[in-house]
């Protein structure tokens, strides 16, 4: 596989998108299995160091819910994620609803995600697009330097830090 | 997906998302400012200025201190130290994702090939 295909490739075509795309050496339908099955997820849904996933469900049906849970030396649940499933063609299209919340049930980020997948060859093409309720959320989300203003802010910010 | 956000960071996300605060924070990188400088730049009102000050401040990235009947603003940059890690985070997130789908697609595959194809 050219290296260069496994290369992410991050954009914001909307001021409430992120679309995310990477490609994988595999079929489509074993990136989608890894993609929606419990056991497959917990191997690549990493938390962030020190936490543990103690709840992962994932029933990819329209109406099936998604639910992930993680704890913390401080907190159980430290975050939880869930979502619905709103629309499903098996192994090509699946979008849900996705609430982030700490463990105290405070709302910190709310956004749909759409999974597209094109398979060629022995490739399968994934596109992720999240779209989020305002460009605020957007941003806080993202917080990169690919949207202009933040951009220039962040070289500022840059030079800021480094000087 | 946003996994270590935490309250004080989703207050730096925030304060700059709006580009009157990063022009703001832009000015107070030269070094303190009163509220009457920080606001002429901007063409705003001194109550709109204290508004968007106050917003910087909450998520800790201002300081105020009073000298007379000046309010002088300074730059307190280490929740943005903070803010960038984790800004490269959400593409190293996903980026450290994949690579392990990676491994897990290869193993999937290695899984189905023994049936077909033995050694």
């Amino acid at each position: 596989m050219n290296p260069t295909l496994k290369d992410m490739q991050l954009s914001t075509p909307t001021d409430t998108t992120i679309v995310i795309a990477r490609s994988f050496a595999a079929p489509r339908r074993l990136v989608w299995e890894a993609m929606f099955t419990p056991d497959k997820m917990r191997r690549w849904m990493l938390p962030p160091p020190g936490w543990t996933t103690t709840t992962c469900e994932c029933d990819p049906r329209v109406g099936g819910a998604l639910a992930v849970a993680w704890k913390s030396d401080e907190a159980d649940p430290a975050m939880t994620l869930r979502g619905v499933f709103t629309e499903v063609v098996l192994h090509e299209r699946a979008v849900h609803t996705e609430t982030m919340a700490l463990g105290s049930g405070q709302v910190i980020g709310s956004l749909v995600e759409q999974h597209e997948f094109t398979e060629r060859g022995d490739i399968t093409s994934m596109r992720i697009t999240q779209t989020y309720a305002s460009k605020e959320a957007r941003d806080g989300a993202i917080a990169s330097g690919m949207s202009e203003g933040m951009e220039a802010c962040y070289k500022q910010l840059d030079a800021v830090l480094t000087g | 997906m946003v996994l270590d956000a935490s309250p004080r960071l989703d207050l730096v996300f925030h304060a700059l998302a709006h580009p009157a605060r990063r022009a703001i924070i832009r000015q107070l990188s030269g070094g303190e400012r009163n509220l009457s400088e920080l606001a002429a730049p901007l063409s705003m009102t001194f109550p709109a200025a204290t508004k968007h000050v106050r917003v910087l401040e909450e998520a800790r990235l201002v300081r105020r201190r009073v000298a007379g009947r000046e309010h002088l603003c300074r730059l307190h940059a280490a929740p943005l130290k903070d803010a960038m890690l984790w800004t490269e985070q959400f593409r190293r997130n996903w980026e450290v994702r994949f690579e392990a789908l990676d491994s897990l697609l290869d193993e999937m595959k290695s899984e189905e090939q023994p049936r077909s194809r033995r050694r």
